[in-house]
Formats: C-alpha cells, sequence, structure tokens
C-alpha cells in the first residue's frame, strides 16, 4: 500500500514539476539577454494547447509513428519511478537497479529515434543519426558513473545510494565523487538537448537534434513528446540531485518523521531542483553549441572523467 | 584539511583534462590559470597549517608568490605573446581529440601502478595525491608533444612545472624555502625568454608552427 | 677565494652593462677570465692540501671538493682560452659589419652570466641550488646560441631552449624523490644537502632513490647530451658562434655530467653495489656512441660532426661511470678532462674556418692547410686528437676507460665501443680530411690567418692536449685519485 502510495505522490509530483524546469531555464536564459522572457508557466500553456489540437499523420508512417509517444512518456514516467523525490520511510526496501533505470530510459530514446525514421522525411533521419551518435557515446559515461557511486555504497539501488551518502556527510568534498559530479553534469548536458550539445530552440538543419526527431510531430503527440523531453531532463536533475546532494540529510537533521518529513524533504528537493536547472541555464548563455564532429570532444572528456572517478576509487583503496 | 588537498588535487587532474580536450589558445591559457589558482589555493592551506602548527611563513610566502606570478603575471604575458600572432584555434592535430584524451587517461593508470612500489607513498590519500600530481607532469609533457604550434609547448611546460611544484608539495611537504624561490625566478625568466623565442619564430618563419622548423635534419 | 669565483663574472657582467668601447671590453673580459683562473688554481691547490674548501662563516653555502676543483679547473681553463678567442672573432665580425655594439655588449654580458651560472652550479653543497643554476645555464645560453638571428639559429635555440628545460624539469622531479627518500633520515635543514646525503646514504628509501635515478638521468642527461635525449645538441653546438659552441660542448656538459656522477655516488653508496646504476648508464652511453656513429657517417656539415662527436664522447663517459671500478672512474674523469680541451680547441679552430671560408659545409672547403697553416695544422691534429690517435690526451683516457671495461669481464661492451670507434674514426677521416688538402677552389679565400689571438689560443690548446697525453702532471693525478675516491667512498 505504501509503495503505491509512493508511485502516485512520485508520479504526480515528476509530471507537474517538469515543465516547470523548462520555464525557469527560458527566463533565467532571457533575463541574462535583458529580455523579460515567456512566463514562468508558460509550458503549461503550450501543453494544453497542443492537446486540444488534432493529430496529422503522415501516409507512410506506420504503428511506430503512432506509439511512440505512449511508448516516451510511459518509459519517462517509468524511469522516474526510479530516483525519488522526497524521503521516503522504508524506502531502503525497494528495488531500483540503475542498470534497468537507464535502459528504460534508453527504450524510450530508442522508440523515438524510430518514429523520427518512420516519417521517411529527410529531418527525422538526420535527427535520429545525430541522436544515435551523442547517445553512443554518451551512455557509457553514465554507466560508469552510476557504477562508481555504487560501488562506493556497496549497491546498485539509487536509494540506497541515497542513504549511504546520506551517512557519509558531504559527499561534494569527497573527490570521488566530485570527478563524478562533473560528469554527470556534462552528461545532462548531452542527454537533455542543452547547449552546448544541443540547442533546443532553433529548428535549422545545420543545429538541431532533438528538435528534428520530433519535427513531423503535431497536437497530442507533440505535446506528449516534449512533455516525456522535460520529465527526462527532470530525472536526470533529480537523478544529480538524490545521488549529491541527497535530501535525506535534512530529515536527520531536524529529526523529524512521517509526514512531515515527507512535506520538508519535498520542499528541499524543489529548492535544489530550481538551483539546478539556474544553473544549467548559466551554462547555456555562457557556451556555445559545438560543432557536431566536436560532440565525441566532449563525450571523450566525460568518459574519461567518469573512469577517472573510478580509478581515484581504487588509488584510493577503498 | 586533508579533504581539501584531496579535492584540490583532484580538481587539478581535471583541469589537465579539459586543458587536453580544449583547442582554443584562449582557453588554454584560462585553464592555467584556473590550475595556478587551485595550486595557490593548496599552498596557502598548507602554509596556514604550518604557521598555526610550526610557525613557518615560507608556505605562505610561495602561496603570495605563485599569485603574482602564475595567476597574474605569466598569463597576461602569454596574453600578449599570442595576440600577435594569428593563430587563434588548432585546426589540425596528430591524433584527434578525444584518443589523445585517452592516451591521457592511460598515463594516470599507469602512474599509479609505477607508484603503487614505491614505500612511502604508497598509503591511501597520499598515494592518490602523489599519482595526481605525477600524471599532471605526465599529462603536461603529453601536451607538449601533440601540440603543433609554439605556444601549445609553452603552456605544456608550464603545466610540467606545475605539476611538480605540486608534487614537491605534497609528497614532501615542499622543498626548501631557497630552492622554491629559485625555481620561480627560473620560470619567470623561461617563459620571458620563450616569448622573446616565439616573436622571433613568427618573425622568421611566418608562423608559429612547429613542424615548419625542419632545416636542422640528420 | 671560493667567492672570488663566483664574484669576477657577477662583476665583469655588471662591467659590461657600462663599459662602451670595444677594446675595454676586451681586457674586462680577458681580465675576469684570468681572475679566475687565478682563483681556480688557487683553490686547487687548498684542495689538495686540504681536502675540501668549504667557509662554514657563510653557512656551508659553498663546497668544493676534489670533483669540484676537477671541473673548476677545466671551466677556468677554457674560460681563459675562449675568451682570448672572442677577441679576434669578434673583431672579425665586427669587421665585416655582422655585430654592432648592442650585440657586442649583449654577447659578453650573456658569456659572464653563463660562465657564472656553472661555477655555481660547480661550487655549491646543496643539490637544489645546483638545479638552479643548471637550469640558469640554459636560459643564459638560449640567446647565445640564437647569436646569428638566422632561420637556422632561432630553430636551433628554439629546440635548445624547450628540450633542455623540459629535462631539467625532469631532473627536478628527480631530486623531489631524492628528497623524499631521505624524508625520515635528515633534518629539514640538511635537506638535499649533497655530504648529509652522501653520509647517510645506506639509510635512504631505497625504491624512492631508484626513481629519483632515473629521472635525474634523464634529465641531467638530456643536458649532457646522452641518447635518445640529445637531439637538440647538434643543432645549438653547429649553430651558436664558435666560442660559445666551445663553452657549450667543452665545458656545459661536463657541468651536466658532474650532476649525474654526484647521484650515482649517492645511489651506488646506498644500494652498495654499482648494478642498477650501472646498467642504465651503460645502456645510455652505448646508444649515444651509437647513436654518434651513425650521425657522423653521413654528415655534411663540420660544426655538426664535432657535436656529433661530443655525444660520443659523453657517451664514453657514462660507460665509464656505469662500469664504476677505481680505474673506470679515473678514466672517466681523466676523459672529461681531455675530451673539454681537445673538443674547444676544434671548436675554436673551426671558427677561425668558418670566418675564412664563410661556409659550413664540408665539401665547399678545400686546401686548408695553404690557406690557414697554423688553423689547419690544429684542426687536423685536433680531428686526429679526438678520434683516440696517440700521442693526444684521448687516447690515454679511452685506453684507461676500455681497459676497465675489459677487466670487469663486459667483453660485449668493450667490443661494440672499440668497434664503433673505430668506424668513427673513419668517419671522421673520411669526410673531413679532404677538406685538408687540393687546391682551394673557392675564388674569394685568400691565405692568411684572420684571428691572431684565436690561433695562440688554440696552439696553446694543442700544446696542453699533446703533453697531457705523454705525461699527467704529479697534482693532476692527485687531484683525478682523490675526485676518484669522493665518488667511490674511500
Amino acid at each position: 500500500m505504501m509503495h503505491a502510495v509512493y508511485a502516485l505522490i512520485q508520479i504526480i509530483v515528476i509530471i507537474l514539476a517538469a515543465p516547470l524546469v523548462n520555464g525557469i531555464i527560458r527566463k533565467v536564459k532571457a533575463l541574462t539577454q535583458k529580455r523579460k522572457g515567456a512566463p514562468l508557466l508558460q509550458m503549461y500553456f503550450d501543453l494544453f494547447k497542443l492537446l486540444k489540437k488534432s493529430v496529422v499523420v503522415s501516409d507512410v508512417a506506420s504503428w511506430i509513428f503512432r506509439a511512440a509517444p505512449y511508448i516516451a512518456i510511459a518509459s519517462a514516467v517509468a524511469a522516474s519511478l526510479f530516483v525519488p523525490v522526497t524521503a521516503w520511510p522504508e524506502s531502503q526496501g525497494y528495488a531500483g537497479d540503475m542498470i534497468l533505470f537507464v535502459s528504460v530510459l534508453a527504450l524510450g530514446r530508442f522508440f523515438m529515434m524510430l518514429a523520427a525514421l518512420d516519417t521517411a522525411s529527410t529531418f527525422g533521419g538526420m535527427g535520429s543519426s545525430r541522436e544515435a551518435m551523442i547517445s553512443a557515446l554518451i551512455e557509457p559515461s553514465l554507466l560508469v558513473t552510476l557504477f562508481t557511486v555504487g560501488l562506493i555504497a556497496k549497491s546498485t539501488s539509487i536509494f540506497q545510494i541515497m542513504h549511504f551518502t546520506a551517512g557519509v556527510g558531504i559527499p561534494l568534498l569527497h573527490p570521488v565523487y566530485i570527478l563524478g559530479f562533473a560528469a554527470l553534469c556534462m552528461i545532462i548536458i548531452a542527454e537533455t538537448s542543452r547547449i552546448p550539445v544541443d540547442d533546443p530552440s532553433t529548428h535549422l538543419e545545420l543545429t538541431m537534434v532533438h528538435e528534428a526527431m520530433i519535427l513531423e510531430y503535431s497536437g497530442r503527440d507533440l505535446a506528449l513528446m516534449e512533455l516525456s523531453a522535460s520529465i527526462r531532463q527532470l530525472v536526470f536533475i533529480t537523478l544529480l540531485v538524490n545521488i549529491y546532494v541527497p535530501h535525506d540529510q535534512m530529515i536527520a537533521l531536524y529529526g523529524l518523521s512521517g509526514f512531515a518529513a515527507i512535506a520538508v524533504s519535498l520542499l528541499v528537493y524543489l529548492i535544489e531542483v530550481i538551483l539546478v536547472s539556474i544553473l544549467i541555464a548559466v551554462i547555456e548563455v555562457h557556451t556555445v553549441k559545438l560543432r557536431l564532429f566536436s560532440i565525441p570532444n566532449l563525450a571523450a572528456l566525460a568518459f574519461i572523467v567518469s573512469f577517472l572517478g573510478f580509478i581515484q576509487y581504487f588509488v584510493l583503496g577503498r | 584539511m586533508s579533504s581539501y588537498l584531496d579535492i584540490l588535487s583532484v580538481l587539478l587532474l581535471l583541469s589537465s583534462f579539459v586543458l587536453m580536450a580544449n583547442k582554443r589558445i584562449k582557453s588554454h591559457i584560462r585553464t592555467f590559470r584556473f590550475q595556478s589558482a587551485m595550486i595557490a589555493l593548496a599552498a596557502g592551506i598548507l602554509g596556514v597549517n604550518s604557521l598555526i602548527h610550526e610557525g613557518r611563513v615560507d608556505l605562505l610566502v610561495v602561496c603570495a608568490v605563485i599569485i603574482a606570478i602564475k595567476v597574474i603575471y605569466i598569463p597576461r604575458l602569454l596574453h600578449r605573446v599570442y595576440a600577435n600572432v594569428e593563430y587563434k584555434v588548432e585546426k589540425d592535430f596528430f591524433l584527434n581529440i578525444p584518443i589523445l584524451i585517452l592516451g591521457c587517461c592511460m598515463i594516470v593508470v599507469f602512474t599509479y601502478f609505477a607508484l603503487s612500489k614505491t614505500d612511502g607513498i604508497n598509503t591511501g590519500t597520499e598515494n592518490m595525491r602523489v599519482v595526481n600530481s605525477v600524471s599532471l607532469i605526465l599529462i603536461g609533457l603529453f601536451f607538449m608533444i601533440s601540440r603543433k604550434k609554439a605556444i601549445g609547448q609553452i603552456v605544456g611546460f608550464l603545466v610540467i612545472e606545475n605539476g611538480i611544484f605540486v608534487t614537491a608539495m605534497f609528497a614532501t611537504q615542499g622543498m626548501p624555502f631557497i630552492v622554491d624561490m629559485g625555481m620561480f625566478v627560473d620560470l619567470l625568466s623561461a617563459v620571458m625568454i620563450l616569448g622573446i623565442m616565439v616573436f622571433k619564430i613568427n618573425e622568421k618563419f611566418d608562423s608559429i608552427d612547429i613542424n615548419k622548423l625542419k632545416n636542422l635534419r640528420g | 677565494m671560493g667567492f672570488v669565483l663566483l664574484a669576477v663574472p657577477a662583476l665583469a657582467v655588471l662591467l659590461f652593462s657600462l663599459v662602451k668601447s670595444r677594446p675595454m671590453q676586451y681586457t674586462v673580459s680577458v681580465t675576469a677570465s684570468a681572475l679566475m683562473l687565478i682563483a681556480a688554481a688557487w683553490i686547487t691547490r687548498q684542495v689538495l692540501l686540504f681536502g675540501t674548501v668549504t667557509y662554514p662563516a657563510a653557512g656551508g653555502f659553498i663546497y668544493i671538493d676534489a670533483l669540484s676543483a676537477l671541473v673548476v679547473d677545466i671551466v677556468a681553463v677554457i674560460g681563459l682560452m675562449t675568451s682570448i678567442y672572442s677577441i679576434g672573432y669578434l673583431e672579425e665580425e665586427y669587421r665585416h659589419g655582422k655585430v654592432d655594439a648592442g650585440r657586442f655588449r649583449l654577447y659578453y654580458i650573456l658569456m659572464y652570466t653563463f660562465i657564472f651560472t656553472m661555477m655555481l652550479a660547480l661550487t655549491v653543497r646543496n643539490i637544489g641550488i645546483m638545479w638552479i643554476a643548471i637550469e640558469a645555464t640554459t636560459l643564459a645560453s638560449t640567446f647565445l646560441v640564437g647569436f646569428h638571428n638566422g632561420k637556422d639559429a632561432v630553430e636551433a635555440a628554439w629546440k635548445y631552449i624547450i628540450i633542455c628545460s623540459v629535462g631539467i624539469a625532469i631532473a627536478l622531479l628527480g631530486i623531489i624523490f631524492l628528497q623524499l627518500s631521505s624524508i625520515d633520515v635528515l633534518k629539514s635543514s640538511q635537506y638535499l644537502d649533497w655530504t648529509a646525503l652522501y653520509s647517510h646514504a645506506s639509510v635512504l628509501n631505497s625504491s624512492a632513490l631508484r626513481l629519483a635515478f632515473i629521472f635525474i638521468l634523464i634529465g641531467f642527461g638530456t643536458k649532457a647530451g646522452l641518447a635518445p635525449m640529445h637531439t637538440w645538441l647538434p643543432d645549438a653546438h653547429s649553430q651558436a658562434p664558435s666560442p660559445i659552441s666551445a663553452l657549450l660542448s667543452g665545458v656545459l656538459l661536463n657541468c651536466a655530467m658532474y650532476g649525474i656522477i654526484r647521484t650515482v655516488a649517492i645511489v651506488n653508496r646506498s644500494f652498495g653495489n654499482s648494478t642498477f646504476t650501472g646498467r642504465i648508464l651503460i645502456g645510455a652511453g652505448v646508444l649515444s656512441i651509437l647513436a654518434a656513429t651513425l650521425f657522423i657517417l653521413t654528415q655534411k656539415d663540420y660544426k655538426r660532426l664535432l657535436a656529433y662527436s661530443s655525444i660520443e664522447h659523453m657517451g664514453i663517459i657514462a660507460i665509464a661511470f656505469g662500469i664504476f671500478t677505481p680505474l673506470s672512474i679515473f678514466g672517466g674523469l681523466l676523459h672529461m678532462v681531455n675530451h673539454s680541451f681537445t673538443k674547444s680547441m676544434l671548436f675554436l679552430s673551426s671558427g677561425n674556418v668558418l670566418q675564412k671560408y664563410q661556409t659550413k659545409e664540408i665539401s665547399h672547403i678545400r686546401g686548408m692547410l695553404k690557406v690557414l697553416p697554423v688553423t689547419g695544422t690544429v684542426f687536423l691534429l685536433g680531428l686526429f686528437a679526438i678520434a683516440g690517435t696517440p700521442p693526444f690526451s684521448v687516447f690515454a683516457s679511452e685506453f684507461v676507460i676500455i681497459t676497465s671495461i675489459f677487466e670487469k669481464h663486459n667483453f660485449f661492451v668493450g667490443m661494440l665501443v672499440i668497434l664503433l670507434l673505430a668506424i668513427i674514426f673513419t668517419g671522421i677521416a673520411l669526410t673531413m680530411f679532404k677538406m685538408f688538402y687540393g687546391k682551394n677552389t673557392a675564388p674569394a679565400v685568400e691565405p692568411g690567418e684572420l684571428n691572431i689571438p684565436g690561433v695562440v689560443a688554440v696552439a696553446a690548446l694543442l700544446v696542453i692536449i699533446t703533453v697531457t697525453g705523454l705525461f699527467i702532471p704529479n697534482e693532476m693525478k692527485t687531484l683525478l685519485n682523490m675526485a676518484e675516491k669522493i665518488i667511490i667512498g674511500g
């Protein structure tokens, strides 16, 4: 019963908070460019507008094209169950393998790529191939980073990692964690299609990757695709926050329990998410989009940084 | 305090990788500045520690000198040198960047194995700090031989010197004071002379591409 | 008197920045080097009488024992010869309009800074300060190597400073490991003190000492021209002006080798035997001779050939210190002396040739014996000498070294060295001897020596190497024996 309540809270919070992250990023970028920018809740309005519109599907598209948005959002929501947003009592008993987490996200991405190819438009094919290259280069880094923190916590469940890190003190003051943090930041930028890997607000053929894949969608399907992308973004941010700034700690600090604990940790989590989104926005503002063939450089750097974290763990002998 | 030193040594290693992955000369100089700032911070922490426990100020003086020379003066000198030559971005390499970064990783692994047999420095965090510092030296050397432009060689040399200073600091609590000062004077003069040489090369060969220096063979 | 050794070049540098006229500059230069020679002679006498020269009142900063005194003497003698030679050389260059007054001053200031740093490296007790001085020699001599400011000279100077600076930086890493090996044994005021390290050698940490030796060998070996770090040497020594080449080849290589010898002494004392250092040194030495052989056979530029010959002789010295028996060390030290005198004589006379014929190519030079009678004779005899012909001194020291190799039953190394030396002799003979005979085909060359003071200097050096080849003076023998005892450890 508790599991069901947990899952419900988790899904509701994530689905509701996801478009807010996009709004914050957009707002911060606009403010730094001395514009007023769209209101914070703009993405909600956009999604509602899209849900009301009708869907136009190409003749040559197969069932994949129609199913992909649903698969994408299902996988995103399923992945979100692995990364808790609140401190949940007895959450140590939950399974939640990190490998399964990465695979579920990969499933969603796989269907997105297939659907883009499905309409036989050149933009879709181009977007798919680019996305395939970027994700193939980034996935190993993600896995190595997660494995390293898992090795330290002696478990592959993100819940247990969270509990372990909460007991260690400030993780960011530990050399292995710093390298993992740097690697995870680079991975997030690549996975959420932000500058310098991909520009989320462009429709120029030269520069779009994610946008190219969802170019053919309209109406409700487009709303679902956009929502799934922002849910994935929030999931990754939550992963970062869970591993490196676990809000469980706050509970131990205040010695709360029960519903007060859940509420306070939820609040702390939201504040941390806002801070991370501001950080992403600042990074976006200060860098330029990389040439497509320079992306392997960034990916190599991310992989090596995460691998270095792994090596440092051995060098430390722990 | 020991954890701060660990983090600084890891950040130094990270900065050397960022140095390797970059193609623009301005970012090289900026990364070098960041590295020197980290080193100054580490020297400052050790200096404060030695001041409190033993009453010696030499590490603090060293920290001040590092800030003056490596964080402020040398990057400014390099910017001035580099402003007069046209190359701002390295366009071609012998090996592409992912392979270079992989090579650096191999260097770290190799250093770890080489140093694990040396007693006195192969325990726990001391080992990690020395492995990081010696890898910094070797990565600086690797950087030097992987770049085709003269400025890359200067930056590589500076990273090597950085690495050696950090190794001295972490492995042996610092060299004798006068040796440290002599090192800095040497480094400063070396960089000034290298800067003048880059001007001369640019004058004679109309470029700072090291591959063009091929007249003396055999 | 030790301070005189250091103070004189420093004062000379100061004077050169004030003095403007050429005759005054020549006077200052010759006086300074003569004073240094007198100071060196005095110090050698002190060392022969008392063993070491050190001034405790100055905090024991200066420490001169027999080994230092030996190398200091070499520096002083060659310094004097070079400054005498420079008078004629620079006059000639000035007459051709290749150097003007500003460059004159730069030349002398840099040359005496160079000599100052070398003296500093040889007379200090602290290995760290020795390192600083050796790094400073690179910095001081870079602009000397690139003095002519042509394309080749700039390239040579760049290679020189980059490779040597990186090498010296690696040597610093070795010195750090040396300090690490002594960290539990010595008080912090005695870190890197050579005498303290030497006396506590048996309790130093051996794995750190191993690493220290390898890095110091790579680092100082770069500066000494051991293969495979020798690539800067042919360029730098051939592009520099000839008196500077003489200083670089005859003196600087010895200073770098001095650093290696000090470290080898500590390491071998610590391990009790010389197998570890011996193998590495012999390997590096054989590799150097091999590299030199290959390149000497195909040289077209006579100064480059002389530079490769320096690499070969440094290889021989490295092998001598690798064998590490009393006889081989004696031979190695003697070889350092003999090689310095012979090589500087060769470079100085090649400077005369260059000024007369204005070309560095062997094939463009013919009939040297008619055009430059004294220089030609000296050069010819010098080539014989450097290839190891009796009765010159290099033959004597090479003989001692090879005897010691066979005494230690290293037959393979001995045969290889003899073979390579023979090939080098053939190479030098084939390439260089045609320069001396034949009709002089270049029309604009008229017979007659240009550089009279230079001729005097090289003739004096020729006399020295002939005499010492036949008969070593007692003082020198005693000094060499004392130095060898210091290295081996009594």
